[in-house]
């Protein structure tokens, strides 16, 4: 396994002239271990797309360069380049039959019919896809058109197969089962994949990988897990599932964790950034399933419930400070807890090992 | 400086990608060099030539032109009955279009088919039928006075084109969403306060770019006024006399100039227009229950109003088809076939040679007209804009000042074309097909805009380059746009005079001239019997492309461009 099969250096690329300039990925560097699905994830804008259209060759760099198993792809045109695509939008060709569709490739690389068939034959197999083969495209449901998509890039046997939103035009009970088939069929074949997604779910639970783009930028690489439990800044926590973000002041360091001081109560949590010292301001970054309310007592963060939602597995709080932040919290088996209504005052107990600290940002 | 830097890196990646398709690259230099030498260069030569004098750059010409009355008249006349021409013809069009689109009316196909006949139909045929009807021995000489002037030519443009309008309308009212007018019903509002505070302001544009299509199409009138100006001369049968009768090519230049000015104007004022239709809203087809049920008082003057023209139509058709059989037209009505055995004795080889020019033209005007839509379109490449501004230019010339520009540009070698052109069949063809080109490839732009880019980014990706991915991807998809342009092509060949006169010879020669030649002569019989046939033509190849397209299309028909 190479690490890393597909490599971008310094990759950027800028629209428009000098004046009105906006530049939508900013040298960013990323490398992508062979057979690994990797996703950019960000919200509209963030430049995934824009990368991902320049390592297909859509978009020429305005500086740095694609690697493809070591090879540089500048110079190289779309259609000279070892990737194959799946569209958002699916775009098959409407004028050719989902047999014809998928053949294209093969046929464009002058393989015999014999082959053709067979390849494709095997490629509809393995998608699910058997006796559509002589159908047109439009005679398919959303979900079926984005397998012949898939299949067609499938079948040319990328280097590298590139997926730009794929699930976002399917309802979403499909685009559940589609993303966990596409998960199963990627590790199946074990072929290197970029996927750009804004859906932090699909990306979770489909990448070995995550790269969170924001502004041309990106924050952050990591497994699904390191990302969540350790984003590396407010907007990574932020975009990732839901956070509360609480302003605190360290008290003392100590091997292991860390000793908060908010709103007069000590909260402790595990030392991950060695850089934080005494007297520092930091952000606690507390997920809402990671604080829970009881009584009050001396000990505990003092609050009053302004909002709480029953749902039978969780029970949703909103609970608000003696500073008037508002946060919120998730109580898993709600029955095995006490159960607090509007106007209720309680006592927020943190779980300290899932809390991270964050240094506080300009 | 960086910024600098890094565009023009990119700059050179696209030229180094640009080198690795040389087809794409070759032909982008072909197609550029085609557009400067029957395009660009017989215009310019129309300017360089209105603009010397003894060989010096010198204003002389216009300023002798706008001294004399002699010249200065045209002008007017020109602008007098494009002004009327164009409000007559876009209040037809428009009370057509309205029937069309917003009464229960009966037949609307047949009123369809009767409004946008003249279009097709050779453009001088109606001035043939109003002789036939109003002339000195017509069946109702001396009805309307004089035919030879404005009264005359201002009845048979309005015939000719307000189809024009009507056509340009018919979309403008299509596109204003039902739901408007009865959500303003809803508020209370009466019909004809809905016409006037709702569909009116939003048809304003489209109205205004309707009149001004007219308008240049009345200016670059040739057919008509040559036939029916009499004294009232206009500056396109001016332009041509002066060369022709008078071999004066600096003065005819001069009067083209002046006739280029206003139309250009008005062309580029009808595109700013449409650009602009900011408040035309296309939410879907106009199938609204309102159309139901609509006032008396509004529906029978409409109807009226539309019966009485399609009437006015069919008689000056009719007209012709009548005068075709007849000995002699006014003296002796006697049915007879001489006409026809005359008019092919005479115009046999006229036709033949029309046939044939058409032919090998419509292809490739066809093919030429969605490559160079798919590069406009599709591809990024240094000159893009020059190529479609001058690809469409043609379209805003008169065909006049297009006809003096070849033969100024092609009566001698020159370094961008070696050898002369004039008198070949050659000089037809490139003429036909570079003035044909802007309507292919307006179609061609509407129909590739309408895929979606990622169809062909997929193609792309999959292996294929831009000249195949055209092939097997574009071109399919555009094929209904295709056969219609062929269709339009064929048509408009076959019908074209007023640049065609210009570089027709001996050895060369067109159908459409030989009428003219018949009228000339006062052969009405034999001019109705070719117009007749040419008409017949038209119509047969309008029906086989239109056959062939229906077999074909029956696969792609709902191609259901994945927008």
């Amino acid at each position: 396994m190479k690490e890393a099969y597909l490599e971008l250096k310094d990759l950027t690329k800028s629209f428009g002239n000098d004046a009105d300039k906006v530049v939508a990925v900013d040298h960013i560097n990323l490398q992508v271990k062979e057979g690994d699905l990797v996703t950019l994830l960000g919200p509209s804008g963030c430049g995934k797309t824009t990368t991902l259209r320049m390592i297909a060759g859509f978009h020429t760099p305005t500086g740095g360069d694609v690697y493809i198993d070591g090879v540089s792809m500048n110079q190289i045109p779309p259609n000279k380049r070892p990737t194959a695509m799946v569209f958002q939008n699916y775009a098959l060709f409407p004028h050719m039959t989902v047999f014809e569709n998928i053949a294209y490739g093969l046929r464009i690389r002058k393989e015999s019919n014999d082959e053709v068939k067979r390849k494709v034959e095997d490629i509809m197999r393995l998608i699910g896809l058997e006796n559509l083969g002589d159908r047109q495209p439009r005679q398919l449901s959303g979900g079926q058109q984005q397998r012949v998509s898939l299949a067609r890039a499938l079948v040319m046997e990328p280097k590298v197969l590139l997926f730009d939103e794929p699930l976002s035009n399917l309802d979403a009970k499909l685009r559940v089962s589609t993303r966990l088939e596409i998960r199963k069929l990627q590790q199946r074949v074990g072929i290197t994949s970029v996927y750009v997604t804004h859906d932090q779910e699909e990306a979770m639970t489909l990448s070995d990988k995550v790269v969170i783009m924001d502004r041309g930028l990106i924050q952050q690489v990591g497994s699904p897990a390191e990302i969540y439990s350790h984003p590396v800044n407010r907007f990574v926590a932020g975009f990732i599932g839901k956070a509360n973000f609480l302003q605190a002041v360290v008290d003392s360091v100590e091997s292991a964790q860390l000793v908060l001081q908010f709103l007069g109560k000590k909260i402790v949590a595990p030392r991950w950034n060695k850089e934080i010292k005494t007297g520092d301001e930091v952000l606690i970054v507390a997920r809402p399933e990671s604080i829970l309310p009881e009584h009050p007592n001396e000990e505990l963060v003092e609050g009053v419930v302004v909002n709480s939602v029953y749902f039978g597995s969780q029970m949703l709080y909103e609970v608000e400070l003696l500073d008037h932040t508002v946060l919120q919290i998730e109580v898993a088996d709600p029955q095995y807890h006490p159960i607090f209504t509007q106007g209720h005052k309680v006592g927020l107990a943190f779980k300290d090992r899932s809390l991270h600290v964050l240094p506080m940002e300009k | 400086m960086k910024h600098q830097g890094r565009s023009t890196i990119q700059r050179i990646n696209e030229i180094k990608k640009l080198i690795q398709e040389p087809f794409l690259l070759i032909s982008i230099l072909v197609i550029f060099y085609l557009l400067i030498l029957f395009v660009i260069f017989p215009i310019y030569q129309v300017f360089k030539t209105s603009l010397s004098y003894d060989g010096h750059f010198s204003l002389k010409n216009y300023s002798d032109v706008l001294r004399q009355s002699y010249y200065i008249k045209p002008l007017f006349n020109s602008m007098i009955l494009g002004v009327l021409v164009a409000t007559i013809g876009t209040l037809v069009g428009f009370v057509f279009a309205y029937a069309i689109t917003r009464t229960p009316m009966k037949a609307k196909g047949a009123f369809r088919l009767i409004a946008t006949f003249p279009m097709v139909s050779p453009p001088f045929v109606v001035a043939l039928a109003c002789i036939l009807l109003f002339g000195r021995s017509g069946i109702f000489a001396g009805a309307i006075g004089n035919i030879y002037g404005l009264t005359g030519l201002t009845i048979v443009e309005v015939i000719a084109y307000a189809p024009t309008a009507f056509l340009a309308l018919v979309g403008v009212l299509q596109a204003i969403d039902p739901a408007l007018e009865e959500a303003a019903m809803d508020c209370g509002a009466s019909r004809i306060k809905i016409f006037k505070t709702i569909i009116l302001p939003l048809a304003t544009p489209g109205i205004v770019s309707a009149w001004l299509l007219v308008f240049i199409q009345s200016l670059a009138d040739f057919g008509n006024p040559m036939i029916l100006s009499g004294d009232f001369s206009v500056l396109s049968v001016q332009a041509y006399l002066q060369i022709t009768g008078m071999y004066d090519l600096a003065r005819g230049s001069t009067l083209a100039i002046l006739l280029l000015v206003p139309t250009v104007v008005a062309f580029y004022l009808q595109k700013y227009l449409l650009s602009k239709k900011s408040y035309v809203t296309v939410t879907g087809k106009p199938t609204s229950a309102t159309i139901k049920n609509l006032e008396w008082y509004i529906k029978y003057p409409v109807y009226a109003f539309c019966m009485l023209f399609a009437l006015i139509v069919l008689l000056f058709y009719s007209m012709v088809v009548w005068g075709s059989f007849q000995k002699l037209w006014g003296v002796d009505s006697t049915l007879t076939l001489r006409n026809y055995v005359q008019m092919w004795r005479v115009g046999k080889n006229y036709i033949i040679d029309s046939l044939y020019i058409s032919a090998i033209i419509t292809p490739i005007t066809g093919i030429l007209s969605m490559f160079i839509a798919y590069l406009i379109t599709r591809k990024q490449f240094f000159g893009r804009n020059a190529m479609e501004f001058s690809s469409m230019l043609t379209f805003a010339v008169p065909g006049t000042v297009v006809g003096i520009g070849y033969i100024l540009a092609f009566n001698t070698p020159s370094p961008l074309m070696p050898i002369t052109l004039t008198g070949t069949g050659f000089i037809i063809m490139a003429l036909l097909v570079f003035r044909n080109l802007p309507v292919g490839i307006r179609n061609g732009v509407a129909a590739i805009e309408q895929i979606d880019p990622s169809i062909e980014e997929a193609s792309i990706d999959l292996g294929a380059d831009s000249g195949l991915t055209f092939r097997k991807i574009t071109l399919p998809m555009i094929t209904p746009a295709f056969f219609s342009g062929l269709a339009n092509c064929f048509v408009r060949s076959m019908t074209a005079i007023s640049a065609i006169i210009f570089v027709v010879s001996g050895r060369w020669n067109f159908i459409t001239v030989a009428v003219l030649g018949f009228v000339d002569n006062s052969q009405y019989a034999q001019a109705a019997a070719m117009s007749l046939l040419l008409i017949a033509i038209v119509l047969l190849a309008l029906g086989l492309i239109k056959f062939v397209t229906d077999k074909m299309g029956r696969g792609m028909q709902s191609t259901s461009i994945i927008e």
